[in-house]
C-alpha cells in the first residue's frame, strides 16, 4: 500500500512538470514505474490493489475508446476513413510484423508488436493538434480519421486475439448475443438512461461506474472477453447521451488510467534480458515507419507531400493502446520492448508535433531559394 | 459565405466558413472547454490561431454582433435575420439612486420606454421576470430587453432622471 501511495504522489508531480513543459505525459508514469518497480530500485511492488486499479484503468479507457467510436459517421464518409486507414495498416504493421519477426520473435509475438507498432496514441496526438493549435490544418481531419480506423482495427485485433481458443461459433453467438443486448437497452430505455444522467447528485456517476463493471464482470460469467465488451458498451450508451458519460467517467478514466501506466512501468522486468539491438531498432523504424505511411497518405489525400510530412510529424506517438495490447498478450520481453516503443516515440513525437511548421517553412524556403538561384538572369 | 458545421471525433465541433473576399474564419469548440478560433488570410498557408475560455468567447461574441460593451455594463444584440433582420438587445444596467426604492410600476417603464426589465440580480441571486410590484433596491443590476433605440430611453429617462 505504501508503494502504491508512493507512486500516486510520483505521478501527481510528474503530471505537474509535462502539463508545464507541455509535452505527453505517458512516457513518464511508465518511467517512473520501471525506476520505482521490479527493473529499477525495487519500491513499488504490484499487488492485488494496483492490479485492479490497472484493470479499471483499461476497461475505463476502452469503454472512452467506445464512446468516441462513432461508426454512422464514419459509413457517412466511407472513402476518406479507409484510403488513409488501409495505407497506414498495411505500411505500419506490415513493416511491425516483419521486423519483429527477422528479429526473432515468434509469429503470434510478431503480431503483438506489430500491432503495438502500428497502433498511434489517440490521446496524445489529439492533445496535441489542439495544444498545438493545428485543428485548422487541412492535415487534422485525415489525422482524426486515421486514428479512428486504428481504433476499428484494435477492436478487431482484440477479438481475433481472444477467439483463437475458442469454438468460434459459440464465441461470436454469444457476443452477438450480448451486443444485441446492450444496443436493446441502449435503444428503448434510452428515457430512462438520459433522465439518469440529467440528474445532479452522485446517481449518474455511481451508474456510469457501475455499468462499466457490471459489464465487465457478466463478461468474465460468459467467457467472452471483457475488453471487448466494454468497448460495445461505449458504442451502445453514445446512442444516448455520450457527453454526459464521457463527463462522468472521465475522472474515473484520468485516475485509473495513470495507475494502469505506473504498474505497467512496475511489472517491467528485466530478467528476461533486454536486447537493446532490438529495441532501438523497432523504436527507429516505428518513427521511419510513419513517415513513409505519412508520405503515402500525404499524397494520395492532399496531392502533397509537405502534406505527408505534417501528417508524419503528428503521428508518431504510440501510447495507451500499444500499452493494454502489451499487458494484455505480451511476454516480459514483448512489453519491454512496447514500453521503450512507447516512450521513445511519444518523447519525440511530442516534439516533432511542435516544431513541425518550422520544418515545413524550412522546407518551402529552400525550395524557393533553390528556385530563385535556378532562374536564367 | 457558406458556414460549414463538423463533429470531430474526440476534439468537438468545428465551424468554417470563407469571407466573400476569400479569407477563411474556424472555431472549434473543443471538449475540453476551451475555444479556438484560427483565421486564415487569402493566400496563406498557415493559419493564426487565439485560444479562449467560454467566457472569453462570449465577449468576443458580443462585440462582434455590434453591441456596445463597457467596463461592466454590457449588452447583446440578437439580430433574427429570418424575422425581417429583428434586433433585439439585451442591456445590462445598474440601478441609480433615481429608481431606488421605486416599483417598475410606478416608473411606468413599458409605458415611457417600451422596454421590459426582464432579471434582475441582487446579491448574487436572479430574479427573473420581477411582478410590476417589485421595488428595485441599491446594489440591484437590472437586465433590461428592447430595441436599441428604446434602450437609449430607458437611460435617459429612466435611470438618470
Amino acid at each position: 500500500m505504501e508503494g502504491f501511495i508512493i507512486a500516486l504522489f510520483v505521478c501527481m508531480v510528474l503530471a505537474l512538470i509535462s502539463k508545464y513543459l507541455s509535452i505527453p505525459a505517458i512516457p513518464f508514469y511508465i518511467l517512473a514505474g520501471v525506476i520505482l518497480g521490479k527493473a529499477g530500485l525495487g519500491v513499488v511492488h504490484s499487488d492485488e490493489i494496483s492490479r485492479f486499479f490497472s484493470e479499471m484503468g483499461l476497461l475505463f479507457l476502452l469503454f472512452f475508446m467506445g464512446l468516441e467510436l462513432k461508426l454512422e459517421r464514419i459509413i457517412a464518409n466511407p472513402s476518406k476513413v479507409l484510403k488513409g486507414g488501409f495505407i497506414g495498416l498495411t505500411i505500419d504493421m506490415g513493416i511491425g510484423f516483419i521486423a519483429a519477426y527477422l528479429l526473432g520473435f515468434s509469429l503470434m509475438e510478431s503480431f503483438i508488436v506489430g500491432a503495438a507498432f502500428y497502433i498511434t496514441s489517440t490521446a496524445i496526438v489529439i492533445t496535441s493538434l489542439i495544444e498545438n493549435r493545428k485543428l485548422m490544418f487541412k492535415e487534422t481531419e485525415t489525422i482524426i480519421w486515421v486514428t479512428i480506423f486504428e481504433d476499428i482495427v484494435l477492436i478487431v485485433i482484440l477479438a481475433l486475439l481472444s477467439a483463437s481458443d475458442q469454438n468460434l461459433l459459440f464465441f461470436f453467438a454469444k457476443i452477438a448475443l450480448a451486443l444485441v443486448f446492450m444496443y436493446g437497452i441502449s435503444y428503448y430505455g434510452k428515457e430512462f438512461l438520459v433522465s439518469i444522467l440529467d440528474r445532479d447528485d452522485e446517481i449518474p456517476i455511481l451508474f456510469t461506474f457501475a455499468a462499466v463493471l457490471t459489464t465487465a464482470s457478466f463478461a468474465l460469467l460468459l467467457g467472452i472477453p471483457e475488453t471487448l465488451m466494454v468497448i460495445a458498451l461505449g458504442a451502445a450508451l453514445a446512442t444516448t447521451d455520450p457527453d454526459a458519460f464521457e463527463q462522468h467517467a472521465r475522472p474515473f478514466k484520468d485516475v485509473f488510467l495513470v495507475m494502469f501506466f505506473v504498474f505497467f512501468g512496475v511489472t517491467i522486468d528485466f530478467s528476461g534480458g533486454v536486447d537493446w539491438f532490438i529495441i532501438s531498432v523497432i523504436c527507429s523504424l516505428a518513427i521511419v515507419s510513419k513517415l513513409i505511411s505519412g508520405m503515402l497518405i500525404g499524397l494520395t489525400l492532399h496531392g502533397s507531400a509537405l502534406s505527408g510530412l505534417e501528417i508524419w510529424s503528428n503521428t508518431i506517438s504510440r501510447g495507451e493502446f500499444s500499452i493494454a495490447l502489451a499487458v494484455l498478450y505480451g511476454s516480459p520481453v514483448i512489453a519491454t520492448t512496447i514500453a521503450a516503443l512507447v516512450i521513445v516515440t511519444s518523447i519525440v513525437g511530442s516534439f516533432t508535433a511542435k516544431y513541425s511548421t518550422w520544418l515545413r517553412r524550412g522546407i518551402v524556403s529552400r525550395s524557393r531559394k533553390k528556385a530563385l538561384m535556378h532562374r536564367p538572369h | 459565405m457558406a458556414l460549414r458545421s463538423l463533429n470531430l471525433p474526440g476534439v468537438g465541433t468545428k465551424y468554417e466558413f470563407e469571407t466573400d473576399k476569400g479569407d477563411t474564419v474556424a472555431i472549434f469548440f473543443t471538449k475540453t472547454g476551451i475555444i479556438q478560433l484560427y483565421t486564415l488570410q487569402k493566400g496563406c498557408k498557415t493559419p493564426s490561431a487565439a485560444e479562449m475560455s467560454p467566457v472569453e468567447a462570449r465577449r468576443l461574441g458580443n462585440i462582434l454582433t455590434g453591441a456596445i460593451i463597457e467596463a461592466d455594463q454590457e449588452s447583446v444584440e440578437i439580430a433574427f435575420s429570418a424575422l425581417a433582420d429583428l434586433r433585439i438587445t439585451i442591456h445590462t444596467f445598474f440601478v441609480t439612486p433615481a429608481v431606488v426604492g421605486k416599483t417598475i410600476e410606478e416608473l411606468q417603464i413599458r409605458a415611457k420606454t417600451g422596454t421590459t426589465v426582464i432579471a434582475v440580480c441582487r446579491h448574487d441571486r436572479n430574479i427573473i421576470n420581477p411582478p410590476p410590484t417589485f421595488a428595485f433596491e441599491k446594489g440591484d443590476a437590472a437586465l433590461v430587453i428592447g430595441e436599441s433605440d428604446q434602450i437609449k430611453t430607458f437611460e435617459r429617462e429612466i435611470m438618470v432622471n
